[in-house]
C-alpha cells in the first residue's frame, strides 16, 4: 500500500509543479526514486514533527499541494496541535499520509502503534479520514485527497496487501464485498485479511468496506444501518473512538434502531509482545474470533 | 512619521483594551515600535493576492491588539471591524484567526507556531525565486516552546536568508520573568550557535530596528529587541499585572493623556 501511495504522489508531482513531498525522516525504500527524479519537490526536514507540520502549512499557504509522509504517531500525535491549528483551523488541503495503522508494526511496541488515531482525527471537523484496505483504495484515497479542498488524513498499514477492489470503485461510498441478508460486517483498513477470511466461513453475512470514515456518505450509511438489525464493526483500532463509535453516534443522531457490535481492540496500553497476527488473536480481532462473535451474536 | 504612527497605534490599543475589558495590554504595547517599522517602512504588500508580497506573521498571538491597531492605522482594517474587537458577534478575536482578514496571514495564539510556518513561506519563496521576505514577531517567553528550537535548527540548513525574526524581549511572561524561569540568556549566543545572523537592538528605537532589518545577511536573521512591557504608559511599564489588568475609564484617560504629553516633550 505504501508503494501505491508513493506511485500516486510521484505521478501528481511529475504532472503538477505545485506538488511537494515532505517525508519526516521516514520512507526508506519508498522515496528513493522520487528524491532522484524530483529533488526540488522533496524535503526530509529531519525528526522535528511540530516544525515540519508548520513548514507544511506555510508551504500550503504559499500555494503548494503538500503531501506529508511519516509513521502515524508522528503525523497526528506528536504534532496534534500543529495539525489542529496550522492545518485544520486554516483548512489547508494538505494530505497527511500515516503509515503503520493499527498494530501492523507489531512487535514495535505501543509508541509505534496507531490504535487511537481515528479518535484523534475525528476531533478535527474538516479533516477527511480515509482508512484504505488495498492498493486500489489507496490510489482512490489519494485521488480524493488531491481533489478535496479540505485536509485529508490517510492511514495505511505497514506494507504490501493484495489487491481486492476493482479499479472503478467509488471510494466515497461504502463498498459491498459480499452480499448477505442476516447480518453485516463493516470494516476498514488493515484488518481486511482477517475479515475476508472470516467471511468465507460465515453464511448469509454481508461484508462492507468503509474506507472513508469522514465524511460519511450519509445516505448509504443510513441505508446500511436501517437494513440490518445488528451491524458488526471490525477494526484494528481501539473499540472506543473508532468507526464503531462513529456509527453508534450516527445511529443515535438519526434515530436508527440498530445494534452495533464492536469487534476491536479494547482501549488499553499494549504491553503484550508478539507479531501482528499473534496480537490480533490475543485481542480477539483475528478471523476465528470474528466468526465466533458474529455466529454467537 | 514612525513615532506618530506608533503613538496612534498605542492609543488605539488602549481604546480597544478599554472597550473590550480584556487582557494583554502590556504585551501589545511592547511590540508597537517593531510593528510600526515593519508596516510603515519595511513591508512591501501591494496586494494580498500577490505571491511576491512580504509576509508578516505575528507568532505571539496574544499581542493581537497591537497587530489590529497597526492594520487599522494602515487602513487594512475598517473602523467598525477594529472597534468590534472582543465584542459579541464582533470581527476580531483576542488571538489571531486568519479568517478575519486577508491581512492576517496565519492564526496564532498557541505559542511556537509562527516560526515553523514562516519557514514554509520562506522556503516556497526560494523555490519560486521570489525576492520578497518573511518576517516573524515572537515573544521572549515563546522561545521556551520546543517547536521554536526545531525551526531554529532547521532554518539555516534550508538557507533561508529571506527570513527575519524578531523577539520582543520584554522579559515578562504570563507568570514570571523568562530570564528567571528558564535558562533564557544569552539568547543571542544561542541563536548564533545555531548559525543565525543575530542582532540585538533597543526595541523602541525605530532607527536601530530599521538598521538591523536593512543589514545585508546571508543567513536567517534574528533581531532580539529589548523592550519594555507596557511601553508608553508609565504605570503599565514592566508590570506583570498588565498582562491581565483591565483598562478602566480612569486608566484609559490617564494612559491617553500620557501618550499625548510624552510626544510633546
Amino acid at each position: 500500500m505504501r508503494n501505491s501511495a508513493a506511485k500516486e504522489i510521484k505521478a501528481y508531482c511529475e504532472e503538477y509543479s505545485d506538488g511537494f513531498l515532505i517525508a519526516g525522516d521516514a520512507g526508506f525504500g519508498v522515496w528513493e526514486d522520487f528524491q532522484k527524479e524530483l529533488p526540488s519537490q522533496y524535503i526530509n526536514p529531519g525528526i522535528n514533527e511540530q516544525a515540519t507540520i508548520g513548514l507544511a502549512s506555510g508551504m500550503a499557504l504559499s500555494g503548494h499541494k503538500v503531501f506529508y509522509y511519516n509513521i502515524i504517531p508522528f503525523v497526528l500525535m506528536r504534532c496534534y496541535e500543529q495539525v489542529r491549528v496550522d492545518v485544520c483551523y486554516a483548512n489547508l488541503p494538505i494530505v497527511l499520509i500515516g503509515i503503520g495503522s493499527g498494530i501492523t508494526y507489531a512487535p514495535a511496541g505501543m509508541t509505534h502503534y496507531s490504535v487511537e488515531d481515528i479518535t484523534l482525527a475525528k476531533t478535527m471537523p474538516n479533516l477527511n479520514i480515509i482508512s484504505p484496505s488495498d492498493p486500489i483504495q489507496v490510489k482512490k484515497a489519494l485521488e480524493y485527497a488531491i481533489e478535496s479542498q479540505n485536509p485529508t488524513y490517510i492511514r495505511i498499514s505497514r506494507s504490501g496487501e493484495p489487491t481486492l477492489f476493482e479499479e472503478n470503485i467509488d471510494i466515497t461510498q461504502p463498498t459491498y464485498i459480499k452480499n448477505g441478508n442476516s447480518k453485516v460486517i463493516v470494516f476498514h483498513g488493515s484488518i481486511v485479511d482477517e475479515v475476508i477470511k472470516a467471511s468465507e466461513e460465515l453464511v448469509d453475512v454481508a461484508l462492507i468496506s468503509f474506507a472513508i470514515i469522514a465524511p460519511l456518505d450519509e445516505e448509504q450509511t443510513k441505508k446500511i444501518l436501517q437494513e440490518y438489525a445488528t451491524v458488526y464493526v471490525v477494526e484494528e483500532h481501539f473499540s472506543e473512538g473508532g468507526l464503531g463509535t462513529i456509527l453508534s453516534d450516527f445511529a443515535m443522531l438519526h434515530s436508527i434502531d440498530v445494534k452495533i457490535e464492536k469487534i476491536a481492540i479494547k482501549n488499553h496500553y499494549i504491553h503484550k509482545i508478539g507479531s501482528c497476527n499473534y496480537l490480533r488473536k490475543e485481542f480477539g480481532i483475528d478471523a476465528s474470533s470474528i466468526v465466533k462473535r458474529v455466529n454467537n451474536g | 512619521m514612525l513615532k506618530e504612527k506608533a503613538k496612534n497605534i498605542r492609543k488605539n490599543i488602549l481604546r480597544i483594551a478599554h472597550s473590550s475589558k480584556g487582557p494583554h495590554t502590556g504585551t501589545a504595547l511592547s511590540c508597537v515600535d517593531i510593528l510600526s517599522v515593519l508596516y510603515f517602512d519595511t513591508l512591501n504588500i501591494a496586494s494580498f493576492d500577490d505571491e511576491n508580497r512580504d509576509i508578516f506573521i505575528l507568532s505571539k498571538g496574544h499581542g493581537a491588539m497591537a497587530l489590529y491597531a497597526t492594520l487599522y492605522e494602515k487602513e487594512y482594517l475598517s473602523k467598525s471591524d477594529f472597534f468590534s474587537y472582543y465584542q459579541d458577534s464582533g470581527s476580531l478575536p483576542a488571538h489571531l484567526d486568519k479568517e478575519t482578514s486577508e491581512a492576517i496571514e496565519i492564526s496564532s495564539g498557541s505559542l511556537g507556531h509562527g516560526l515553523p510556518q514562516a519557514l514554509g513561506f520562506a522556503y516556497s519563496k526560494k523555490l519560486k525565486n521570489l525576492e520578497s521576505k518573511v518576517y516573524v514577531l515572537m515573544g521572549d517567553g515563546e522561545t521556551q516552546e520546543g517547536s521554536i528550537w526545531e525551526a531554529a535548527m532547521l532554518a539555516p540548513k534550508m538557507n533561508l536568508d529571506n527570513l527575519v525574526v524578531f523577539i520582543d524581549r520584554n522579559n515578562l511572561q504570563g507568570y514570571g520573568r523568562p530570564s528567571e524561569l528558564v535558562s533564557f540568556e544569552p539568547i543571542d549566543e544561542k541563536f548564533q550557535s545555531f548559525n543565525w545572523d543575530v542582532y540585538r537592538v533597543d526595541g523602541h528605537d525605530v532607527d536601530a530596528i530599521k538598521k538591523a532589518i536593512d543589514s545585508p545577511s546571508e543567513k536567517p536573521k534574528m533581531i532580539i529587541c529589548d523592550t519594555i512591557k507596557g511601553k508608553g504608559v508609565s504605570f503599565m511599564e514592566d508590570e506583570m499585572k498588565w498582562h491581565y489588568f483591565i483598562v478602566t475609564d480612569e486608566f484609559l484617560a490617564e494612559g491617553l493623556e500620557e501618550l499625548e504629553s510624552r510626544d510633546e516633550k
